[in-house]
């Protein structure tokens, strides 16, 4: 009755299919079938407000704004005249990379999906594949700052004192309170409230908060960070519950 | 932002022997490229000042046209255009990206490498790419197959003698910008230039928006984000709005965006203009004209007139069905007029709230805190406190103000928040990469060589201008 076979480990299956682990019971999976069948492919999977019959208007509108004309048309790269191409004699000949390159029937579109296909294997092109691995990234910056101590922070590190230049006029233009005209320069006034005690220091109405500047260390390792792959730095959604307007005629 | 000093010491004193060697081999001359969707602007580099510099930067149309007669017209070809109805575009960049370099490379021949087509503007002719350093700007986060492509094209095509590929918006922070935000000059101006400390650059352009947070020249990756829309997604949008109401444009993309660029404002009280342009509010006749709603009249090129606008003249039509008796000339009685209401503020609403053609996306402003909220808390302010705005799109009334008011609506209190357009927004990048370009130390360290490329190879390339190698 049941059988056991002992898979393959992935990504080196037969190209064109591979095994996918199921996660669990999906519910949605589950009662699609039990529902009437144009109901279940209008509404199942995108979720939210809109039936994926509205999304996929929508996605056909938008691309249809990303259009360069209206109407698909040809238009050739004028061919050469034979004493032009000679007249660029003295340019090397066309390598193999630049053929291959010109002759690429390639759209955007090809590149992308290779690229998140390659993504998908782990393979990808040294872009930072997803927001996974930007948390690592994160919790590893996080716990380098909190490695450098306040002793660090406080000392006046050239970029601390390059950065804080900026954030002084922030503090001092929009919370002039006595907390930072008594500490003066001082960049870090929370983490020094031994200059000169008072009981107004633990005061949360009077403490003036200034987040502290990262250390060079995490600025350099941000800055050496590989960029996002193209779809992970899209914009995401905006915070705003606000449902989006509507107009009559648009 | 203040003092910008506490860089290049260090790193100068680390490496000397290594940046004389790179820049042994490296041409003196700069050309700078940068190769924008709509428009590349190009010119040598030098250590003019902003203003002279940019009236040796040519702008020159990446598109390939093919017109009416079916006839096809490439690059600075396009001024010699004068019917442009019914005009066929292919333009060799897709999303910002340079797909088709077939495309490309007819453009690039015929404006920078071709004798003969270069002849008229010297500043734009690459006589001997073996003796010249490329300095070409890429959008951010492009496909690597992608950038491997540019740099196998510009070192085995054209076979320059140095190159530097680096993402656009950062060399932004070239440009003198204390100035720009009325903060103190700290360096005497004749000094080695160097990039601002902290600066998000807000690059609206032709096919996308990209928020790029730059610290000391260098982009922080995991904060750049993108919105899908830019200019031609406006043109196209006012395009299909003025098909559906008046007449049929869907084939006028050059004249519709024309009209774009004549009429189109960000509003800073959308409700109240969508209010006033009201039509069924006619009582309110004479409200409703107090300046929004704009008559357009089209070009004609038989008759070898531009398109313009004019305030909005209700009883035109009237005037024109009583014909030759209206007094009107004929030249009047012959213009074809799109009628401009909403149309004018409701097209580049989509910038900040693209909810209204149903995308799922934040606008402009709200992008701006996605971006920072993926970085230390201790950089917001700076960055708040120092965002440039560049590309075409920031050239439309009102939407620096409306940015800046959105910003700080949404922005944490305590932050001061200054939003700035580049003093020339659409050449800001090219003239950061000629400021970029005079600092030889700087250039030399990123820049390869064409000896480093024969060596090296193209993987090799790439991964130096990522910074890995």
């Amino acid at each position: 009755m049941f059988r056991v076979e002992l898979l393959q480990d992935t990504s080196t299956a037969t190209p064109g299919w591979s095994y996918a682990p199921t996660r669990g019971f999906d519910p949605t999976q589950a009662m699609a079938p039990t529902l009437g069948r144009k109901r279940g492919i209008r509404d199942a999977g995108k979720g939210g407000d809109i039936s994926s019959r509205q999304a996929n208007a929508i996605a056909r509108h938008i691309a249809e704004l990303d259009r360069e004309n209206q109407r698909d048309v040809a238009i050739p790269v004028p061919v050469r005249q034979a004493r032009e191409v000679a007249a660029r004699g003295n340019r090397s000949k066309t390598t193999s990379n630049v053929r291959r390159i010109l002759q690429s029937q390639k759209t955007f579109r090809n590149h992308l999906d290779d690229e998140e296909a390659a993504i998908a294997l782990g393979t990808g092109g040294g872009a930072l594949a997803h927001s996974s691995n930007a948390a690592a990234v994160a919790a590893r910056g996080a716990k380098a700052r909190s490695s450098t101590p306040a002793s660090v922070a406080g000392k006046k590190r050239p970029s601390a004192a390059v950065t804080s230049t900026s954030t002084a006029t922030t503090t001092a233009a929009s919370t002039p309170t006595p907390t930072t005209a008594e500490m003066g320069a001082d960049e870090v006034p929370a983490r020094k409230p031994k200059l000169i005690k008072s009981e107004f220091d633990q005061d949360p109405l009077l403490r003036s908060y200034a987040p502290p500047v990262p250390s060079e260390r995490l600025m350099a390792r941000l800055l050496s960070e590989p960029p996002l792959s193209y779809n992970a730095s899209r914009a995401k959604a905006p915070s705003s519950a606000r449902p989006a307007r509507h107009f009559c005629c648009a | 932002m203040g003092t910008s000093k506490a860089r290049a010491a260090p790193k100068a004193s680390a490496t000397p022997a290594k940046s004389t060697e790179f820049s042994r081999h490296l041409p003196g001359k700069t050309f700078v490229i940068d190769n924008g969707a709509y428009m590349i602007k190009a010119g040598y580099a030098s250590d003019l000042s902003p203003e002279e510099s940019v009236s040796t930067c040519t702008s020159i149309p990446n598109t390939l046209v093919k017109t009416r007669n079916n006839k096809i017209v490439i690059g600075s070809q396009l001024s010699t255009v004068t019917d442009w109805n019914e005009a066929m575009f292919r333009r060799p960049l897709e999303k910002g990206y340079v797909s088709n370099w077939e495309a490309e490379r007819e453009i690039w021949d015929q404006s920078f490498f071709d004798e003969k087509t270069t002849a008229r503007n010297k500043n734009t002719h690459v006589a001997d790419p073996e003796n010249t350093t490329l300095v070409l700007t890429e959008a951010p986060n492009a496909l690597p197959i992608l950038q491997r492509h540019s740099d196998e094209m510009v070192m085995e095509e054209w076979g320059f003698g140095g190159y530097v590929r680096c993402i656009g918006p950062t060399l932004n922070a070239w440009n003198e910008i204390h100035s720009l935000f009325g903060d103190p000059l700290t360096t005497s101006p004749d000094s080695t230039p160097l990039p601002a400390d902290c600066l998000l650059v807000v690059d609206s352009g032709y096919s996308h928006t990209t928020v790029t947070p730059v610290y000391k020249g260098q982009a922080l990756q995991r904060g750049v984000r993108r919105l899908d829309l830019g200019g031609k997604h406006l043109t196209n949008y006012l395009k299909e709005i003025v098909s559906m109401r008046q007449y049929n444009m869907v084939d006028e993309s050059y004249i519709m965006n024309e009209v774009k660029e004549a009429v189109c404002y960000v509003s800073n009280d959308f409700s109240g203009d969508l209010e006033r342009t009201w039509k069924a509010g006619r009582k309110h006749q004479a409200s409703s004209e107090d300046g929004i709603v704009l008559d357009y009249v089209l070009p004609d090129p038989n008759a070898n007139r531009k398109g313009f606008s004019r305030p909005h003249d209700p009883l035109m039509q009237v005037k024109k069905k009583k014909g030759a008796l209206s007094g009107l000339s004929a030249e009047v009685l012959s213009e074809d007029v799109l009628v401009l209401g909403n149309e004018r503020f409701a097209v580049p609403e989509i910038l900040f709230t693209p909810s209204d053609i149903g995308m799922k996306s934040a606008g402009i402003p709200e992008i701006i805190l996605q971006s920072l909220s993926a970085l230390p808390t201790g950089l917001h302010s700076a960055f708040l406190a120092n965002v440039m705005v560049v590309g075409g799109n920031a050239l439309i009334p009102g939407f620096m103000n409306r940015l800046q008011t959105e910003l700080r609506q949404i922005a944490s209190a305590e932050c001061v928040v200054r939003v700035r357009r580049a003093n020339d927004p659409i050449h800001s990048t090219w003239l950061g990469a000629c400021r970029f370009a005079t600092n030889r130390e700087e250039l030399s360290r990123v820049a390869i060589s064409r000896q480093e490329y024969q060596e090296h190879g193209s993987g090799w390339a790439g991964r130096r201008f990522a910074g890995l190698v």
